[in-house]
């Protein structure tokens, strides 16, 4: 078993109201040829997590994008919210390492880090 | 630091009318602030576009001041209900400094409902995360 099965994960947390985003659509795309390739789609978890987004034999050096469809999120509970949906483009340099790309989400804005 | 400008397709918005109230022509801004150092960015390259049938058309660029700012990124004659997308080219920023970061870029895709508001658009910027909010 390789030793960084599962290198890239994600979270969306709800701090308006201090729970996890559950039922979000996050969607893993690699850039390949100038263009952006589909790698997988997931709905966050109970706990607004998604794992498993690449296979470790996948996760190579390059720049990927996780896009999170919060408006959808917001609609299903009656709310607006200033983001059709949230793109964040990221460098992986070290694919040895666990990736760990966290959204915490609120419904006017937003904030994301480079976590482990 | 890019001083790249785009010329023919950006043509600068007319000057308002005497009697126009509301936005002052200025209905949308947006600033970016280094809260490792407690700075604002200048010279950093942002790209305003909009969505029309489907398709993203660039509205303008401009490198934000020495307060990290950029103004004027759109007229309030164009600023109609739709989504926006500003792209941060903040990448460039922390190669100036000789520093990596996780960003290649940033993309904040927002939607406007009230154009008479003024909407801005910070970005609270680290080498390894960022933030954003609607300000008004």
């Amino acid at each position: 078993m390789s030793a960084n099965e599962n290198p890239l994960t994600s979270h969306v947390l709800d701090t308006g109201i201090g729970r996890p985003a559950v039922g979000v659509l996050v969607t893993l795309s690699k850039y390949e040829n100038d263009q952006w390739r589909n790698i997988s789609k997931q709905l966050t978890n109970s706990d607004g997590r998604v794992g498993n987004t690449i296979s470790s034999e996948e996760f190579s050096s390059s720049i990927y994008k996780l896009t999170f469809e919060t408006l959808s999120y917001y609609e299903s509970r009656g709310e607006k919210t200033f983001y059709p949906y949230i793109e964040v483009i990221f460098e992986i340099e070290s694919p040895e390492e666990h990736y760990h790309v966290p959204i915490l989400l609120s419904a006017y804005g937003f904030s994301t880090y480079r976590g482990s | 630091m890019s001083t790249r400008r785009e010329r023919s397709t950006t043509a600068a918005p007319p000057p308002p009318p005497p009697t126009m109230a509301g936005n002052s022509d200025n209905p949308l801004s947006a600033h970016v602030l280094d809260t490792t150092i407690g700075r604002p960015v200048p010279g950093i390259l942002i790209t305003l576009s909009k969505e029309e049938n489907g398709k993203w058309r660039k509205i303008t660029e401009q490198v934000t001041n020495k307060d990290g700012r950029v103004a004027r990124l759109i007229s309030q004659a164009e600023f109609t209900p739709s989504s926006y997308k500003l792209n941060f080219n903040t990448k460039s920023y922390f190669e100036s400094l000789g520093q990596k970061t996780f960003y290649p870029y940033i993309d904040v895709v927002f939607q406007v409902e009230k154009p008479e508001e003024h909407y801005h658009v910070p970005i609270l910027l680290n080498a390894y995360g960022y933030s954003t909010y609607r300000g008004s």
